[in-house]
């Protein structure tokens, strides 16, 4: 007898319930108008399957759609598909696929299509290894796939659902082609017009777009998406303050990201709206167990006790930050409450020097590895290195562009410890961001047994409460033992014109369901 | 005839600084740590998956193997193919060079008028206020950072006045009136400091040409002021100048980075810092190679301008 997810039931009342409100809603929505986004640098790729940019993710998700994508409350939920029949043994996954959804090139989506993309995500997708248990891709019906398992993996809609590198569904013609040369052609509703890198990419309205009429709204990465601007165009303003002053002179109507001392400013303004997304994404401090002194633990709970989070995060985010010690964000599903807690923003030199003592330290180098690139992860670099010092900790600020630093991260030996962002993987949920904590390829470059046994367990167990008691061990474990000290948790700043409506801030720009006010 | 001997003797010397170029290009990319596949896979890729990637580059081959395929492709006119913009090196270059040609060309002749204007009227008002203000306004220029004046004039000329667009590009042949309104405020604004340069160089040359003995004869024999200036000082003070120009031609065409990203120009500075920055070897490795070939012509015409401007030169050729 095959499982029917709930959560189905749960939206089509949800969507009955709305109906009434979305029918009033429309009158005051206007069609046309041409908006430009401005946002910071090229998309490395409009290959949505292979690259894990953000920059590419706040166009390519304008543009294509996934069987299944996270709601806004991080649930996964149908977009390309009506739902999923799970079998009792957890080993096949039935998708069926929504009728009459077309590409943009007119020709109308169908199993074969969803067979070659989700092939072609296995071969080369960013985040292949979600498919990595996955025997076979079969188009079990015209309008159905299935998906054969090796063995159960009780997170797996979750892991299938992510953006991080989508697992997009395109025709079966492109699917066919290597990596970066594909024709760029979705079903989401806006349709590719060019690229012109260092200047912009152009998207126009689909016409002949199929919105999933289950929802009464947008609802997370699905939800009933209508295009009502005519284009959409993403300009690449790397100068922060020539964006915005392009939004000042009416040139741009949306930005993605503005500097926060500039977000106070606009926000005085009447002919603007600023917007916070938050919480972003984590900012953490991670070490290199391989090589001292961040080998030893008494070092690590030395540096935990001495950093002042709130002095580091208050610096290198300009003021918009959270300060929460938890590894899930506070009041999520698995937020394991006060556990760790007593290790975070302590600041207590004596203490954090007591423990150095103990650790046995004799000024070895301490190497924070830092880029150029994001100013959050270096300001923060410099503020540890300060507190550190004052415990006497030999630190050395290494900075380099962020290729380099993703190069010598990767080594053994030459750096202590690493500045990183962290914005995808929290959101996520536990098993995206502590699959980067365990296993041969840990960011700490030494898996810890331990944690790589709680992981395990983590993917295997089905139970929600369950895993919920599985992860709280995971962030005892994280904190006792210290791999990686979260500082805290970021935001961004987001500005528009007052004209724009509709717009609400989510990990890309949603430049559907938005529309200009006449 | 003489000038055609000349010129093919410059572009065939022309070649082996070509070659160094492209072979210290590839040393420097060899020397610099990390590669495309960082932007490719991203920060959480590990060490497998991106070997494997580096794989189907051919970044693992060893760097003489690579080497030889660039220059055999080179022979073929072929310059390569971008890792990540999905188009070929020569396109990519050749898409961005009537911004940079565009924003260089005017900023150069806006350079060249202003500062030799501004260095003539400072020579022959010697130590006077006028050449005490021009010789200001040319230190201001020198002083102040592009990228700064640069946003100055957007606040003022785009978002205060709306006069002009805040940055992006318009092609000549789609709107020749929003070509130049796109280009005025960062060709401005980059000529601004090289006309700080050109005028003091002009005052400096003016200074000494005025002192020499043929522009007194020439003064004695009651020639009109404005022909001892402009024929006999001018043509012959502008010898230096003129080299300065060349060099500087070379710094705009590749070096207004500053200048393209602040007003948002799609210009093969941009591209060139891109790639680098973003490790894409063929488009740093051609674009360079472009950008140097472009040096070595603006160079050769400076060299037959020296010619035009004094007659010795020519009769050493």
């Amino acid at each position: 007898m095959p499982k029917i997810s709930l959560w189905r039931m749960l939206m089509a009342t949800g969507a009955a319930l709305f109906i009434g409100l979305s029918a009033s809603a429309t009158d005051a929505q206007s069609m046309g108008g041409d908006l430009i986004v401005a946002q910071a640098s090229n998309p490395p790729s409009l290959d949505a399957m292979v690259t894990t940019s953000q920059m590419s993710r706040n166009i390519t998700m304008n543009i294509y759609e996934t069987l299944y994508g996270f709601s806004d409350s991080i649930v996964p939920i149908p977009i390309l598909a009506t739902g999923v029949e799970i079998s009792e043994d957890g080993l096949t996954y039935r998708f069926p696929l929504r009728a009459g959804v077309k590409f943009h090139n007119g020709k109308e989506m169908g199993a074969e299509d969803v067979r070659a993309s989700l092939e072609r995500y296995k071969a080369i997708g960013g985040t292949a290894s979600m498919l990595a248990g996955v025997t076979s891709i079969e188009a079990s019906g015209p309008l159905e796939v299935t998906l054969t398992m090796e063995k159960p993996f009780p997170g797996f809609l979750e892991a299938f659902a992510s953006p991080r590198a989508p697992a997009v569904i395109i025709p079966a013609e492109e699917a066919a082609k290597p990596a970066n040369e594909i024709e760029v052609i979705g079903t989401g509703p806006y349709k590719f017009v060019e690229y012109v890198p260092d200047s912009h990419v152009r998207l126009e309205r689909f016409a002949d777009y199929a919105a999933d009429e289950t929802h009464a709204d947008i609802d997370g990465f699905g939800g009933k998406k209508t295009a009502y601007l005519d284009s959409v165009t993403f300009r690449v303003i790397p100068e922060p303050g020539a964006a915005v002053a392009a939004l000042e002179a009416g040139e741009v109507q949306l930005l993605e990201q503005i500097p926060v001392p500039t977000a106070r400013r606009l926000a005085g303004n009447s002919e603007m709206k600023v917007y916070e997304n938050t919480p972003w994404a984590f900012l953490v401090f991670i070490f290199n167990l391989n090589e001292a002194p961040a080998d030893n633990p008494k070092f690590r709970e030395a540096v935990q006790i001495a950093l002042n989070s709130e002095e580091i995060m208050a610096i290198a985010t300009e003021g918009l930050f959270n300060l929460y010690h938890g590894w899930m964000y506070e009041g999520t599903t698995y937020d394991a409450g006060e556990i760790g807690k007593d290790r975070y923003n302590i600041a207590d030199l004596d203490r954090a020097r007591a423990l150095l003592a103990e650790a046995g330290y004799s000024g070895q180098p301490f190497t924070i590895l830092t880029d150029t690139q994001g100013p959050e992860r270096n300001k923060a670099a410099v503020v540890i290195a300060e507190q550190l010092r004052a415990i006497g900790v030999n630190v050395v600020i290494n900075q380099v562009d962020w290729p380099t630093a993703l190069q010598i991260r990767l080594q053994d030996t030459g750096w202590s410890a690493w500045t990183l962002t962290m914005g995808i993987e929290p959101y996520l949920g536990p098993e995206a961001l502590i699959s980067t904590f365990t296993g041969p390829a840990t960011h700490f470059r030494k898996a810890d047994p331990e944690l790589d046994a709680l992981y395990a367990e983590l993917v295997e167990t089905a139970d929600l409460a369950a895993r919920k008691a599985v992860f709280a061990r995971i962030q005892q474990r994280l904190d006792s033992f210290a791999p990686v000290i979260k500082l805290g948790e970021t935001g961004l700043m987001q500005a528009s014109s007052a004209k724009l409506e509709g717009f609400r801030p989510f990990r890309f720009p949603r430049v559907y369901n938005v529309w200009f006010a006449d | 005839m003489t000038v055609l001997r000349f010129l093919i003797r410059r572009m065939v010397s022309a070649v082996p600084v070509l070659f160094v170029v492209s072979l210290v290009t590839f040393a420097l990319i060899a020397i610099v740590p990390g590669d495309v596949t960082a932007e490719l896979a991203g920060a959480e890729a590990t060490a497998e998956q991106r070997a494997v990637l580096r794989d189907q580059l051919g970044l693992n081959q060893p760097l003489y193997q690579q080497a030889l395929r660039w220059y055999g492709n080179l022979l073929q006119g072929d310059l390569g193919h971008s890792y990540l913009l999905n188009m070929s090196v020569t396109d990519a270059v050749l898409e961005r060079l009537p911004v940079t040609l565009s924003l260089a060309g005017l900023a150069l002749v806006l350079a060249v008028v202003l500062g030799v204007l501004l260095g003539v009227l400072a020579a022959i008002r010697h130590d006077s206020w006028v050449d005490q203000g021009t010789m200001s306004v040319a230190l201001i220029g020198l002083s102040v950072p592009d990228f700064w004046l640069g946003l100055i004039m957007i606040s003022v000329f785009s978002v205060g006045l709306a006069w002009f667009p805040t940055g992006g590009y318009v092609p000549f042949s789609e709107d020749a009136l929003g070509w130049a309104r796109s280009m005025a405020l960062p060709a401005l604004a980059l000529a601004f400091t090289q006309m700080g340069v050109i005028a003091r160089m002009t005052r400096s040359s003016m200074l000494e040409v005025m002192g020499q003995d043929y522009i007194r004869t020439a003064r004695a024999k009651g020639m009109r002021r404005h022909t001892v200036v402009f024929k006999h000082a001018l043509r012959n003070a502008l010898v230096p100048v003129i080299t300065v120009i060349g060099v500087m031609t070379g710094v705009l065409l590749g070096g207004a980075v500053v200048i393209e990203s602040v007003f948002s120009l799609p210009g093969v500075g941009r591209l060139i810092i891109g790639a680098i920055q973003r490790r894409d070897f063929p488009i740093i490795q051609g674009g360079l190679l472009i950008t140097a070939s472009l040096f070595v012509f603006v160079n050769i015409l400076v060299d037959l301008a020296y010619g035009w401007f004094d007659p010795r030169v020519r009769n050493d050729r």
